[in-house]
């Protein structure tokens, strides 16, 4: 039984749960029965004890963060990234809270779980009005496969970009992958799916799709990473 | 890997804005509070206390009631100065009907836009064409074939009318509760008598027979919806929540109350363990006075602001 848990303090848990239910019922299929997937919520530190991996949803950063102050829940999930090195997905806002550093954060600040060396850009294409979809290729999905595969239809809500690397850090496991970019205007590429050892992040709302390839791939991610494998 | 079936998405390429995009923002504020601010140091007061965006407004829903008179959308330097001084999503209200009211409001660049019975209404015949705006709109409703015609205009979230201004929560209460009797009266209907029956009955709501179907198949509204109109207590958000909101909006009660900050907080933290009765009762205790409240029983039919819109 692997236990996957998404923080259901605030934000899109419910579309994230779905897709994860969707996700672990097509791996089930023409694999043996070794992985069975127990899909469920988490709001406090006991339900995260229970946890193998865990999804961190889109919502307000702000507030999941404030949330999770108060729910007894940060010292536990930067336990539960950090040092456990448990596999982490966040979208969008919880991509923010997987990030080392933010900025254009609310005044006074605001707490962050970690994990990422990197630096995020809060709001980074602006308001409501500049939110839009976009297809992204996303190779690391049919990495081995000989098909490139179908364009993701990527959502973007008051979207985060990464646009700041704070050190490479010498081992290679925690080396930072870039796994998709987003075209920016002027200096560089806007990076919109990276990972670094147990952490993935993408900025944009798998979620808000019926697209269920970068559950099922993070998903087999997840079971690989067991320590029985 | 399965083949990507991205139906509910198609590429926007600086055109209007998607439907998946309006609806994706409030699919996002789901288990948030929403909360009324009339200026800056409300709105940080809010963000602060944890609300998932912030309602800009002139005057909150209560001193509406008091003081009377015609009560229209915030001077633009209100939006403006409040837009500065959060970072989370800014909504706004417009009067129903007063579309340039909404132009004004996507000009400004609010994130959502509150066709709302609060405001005095600019139009008794028709609300605004929302699907035109490229700004989410979310709009109330007392019952079911209200919010689907609200959807059907373009509304990307639905919540209740509810009474607002009065902390009294029982419209609230009236209205979720009409919404899901009926949504259970269409699964009905489609399941005994099939699409015939449920035209039938899209006839008799006055709504689109299409939309009413694909909520018997959903067994919810299409759109996120929450609760709004009366909530002042943590319990009265964590009742919302039980009865199956999505979220809660949060007008007069708590600038009117005795402690905002610690308030705000409260519903915050209730909204989120709303089936824990431990953290509702714990985060419920010493929050000083509620907002004084009318209880809608005393309120004469015209006094109240539900009945406005149809």
């Amino acid at each position: 039984m692997v236990t996957v848990g998404v923080l259901a303090l605030q934000g899109g848990f419910a579309e994230h749960l779905g897709l994860l239910k969707r996700a672990a019922h097509y791996l089930s299929i023409g694999r043996e029965q070794r992985f069975v997937f127990d899909i469920t919520e988490v709001r406090t530190p006991e339900q995260l004890a229970a946890c193998d991996a865990l999804v961190l949803p889109g919502g307000e950063s702000t507030t999941l963060s404030l949330v999770a102050v108060q729910s007894g829940l940060l010292e536990p999930l930067r336990e539960f990234v950090k040092i456990s090195k448990k596999p982490v997905w966040g979208t969008c806002a919880g991509l923010i809270l997987l990030c080392e550093e933010a900025s254009a954060t609310k005044r006074g600040g605001q707490e962050l779980i970690g994990g990422l060396d990197v630096k995020v850009h809060r709001n980074h294409f602006g308001r409501q009005l500049q939110s839009f979809v976009q297809d992204v290729d996303l190779p690391f999905l049919t990495q081995g496969e000989k098909q490139k595969g179908a364009p993701f239809p990527a959502v973007f809500i008051r979207a985060p970009v990464v646009d700041q690397m704070l050190h490479q850090a010498g081992s290679p496991e925690r080396t930072i992958e870039i796994l998709a970019k987003y075209p920016s205007n002027g200096e560089g590429d806007d990076i919109v799916a990276l990972r670094q050892g147990n952490v993935f992040g993408t900025s944009f709302h798998p979620e808000l799709t019926d697209d269920v390839r970068i559950h099922v791939w993070w998903l087999d991610q997840v079971i690989k990473a067991l320590p029985e494998n | 890997m399965p083949s990507s079936s991205a139906a509910t998405t198609t590429t926007n390429n600086g055109t209007k804005a998607s439907f998946t995009v309006k609806a994706g923002l409030a699919q996002m504020l789901k288990g948030g509070v929403i909360m009324d601010v009339t200026d800056a140091a409300q709105a940080r007061i809010a963000e602060d206390a944890g609300a998932c965006a912030v309602m800009a407004l002139e005057r909150v829903p209560a001193d509406i009631r008091a003081e009377g008179g015609v009560s229209r959308m915030s001077d633009p330097a209100k939006i403006k100065e409040i837009q500065d001084a959060v970072t989370i999503p800014v909504m706004a209200k417009a009067r129903i009907g007063h579309f340039v009211e909404c132009q004004i409001l996507e000009a400004l660049g609010v994130d959502y836009i509150d066709e709302s019975e609060v405001l005095t209404p600019a139009d008794d015949e028709f609300h605004v064409e929302k699907s035109e705006f490229n700004v989410p709109f979310v709009c109330g409703c007392r019952n079911l074939a209200e919010a689907l015609r609200r959807i059907t205009e373009g509304a990307a979230m639905i919540r209740t009318k509810g009474e607002a201004g009065t902390g009294d929560v029982v419209e609230a209460v009236r209205h979720i509760r009409t919404v899901k009797r009926e949504i259970a009266a269409a699964q009905a209907a489609l399941h005994e008598g099939g699409d015939l029956a449920l035209r039938q009955l899209a006839r008799e709501y006055g709504c689109d027979a299409t939309l009413l179907k694909q909520t018997a198949e959903l067994g919810r509204l299409p759109v996120v919806n929450f609760a709004a109109g009366g909530v002042a207590t943590p319990a009265d958000a964590a009742l919302m929540m039980q009865l199956g909101c999505d979220g809660v909006f949060v007008g007069s009660g708590i600038f009117k109350s005795g402690d905002a900050a610690k308030r705000a907080q409260a519903i915050v933290r209730a909204t989120t363990h709303f089936r824990d009765a431990k953290v509702v009762a714990e985060c419920s205790e010493g929050l000083g006075e509620a907002m004084v409240g009318i209880n809608v029983k005393t309120l004469p039919t015209e006094q109240k602001l539900a009945g406005r819109g149809w």
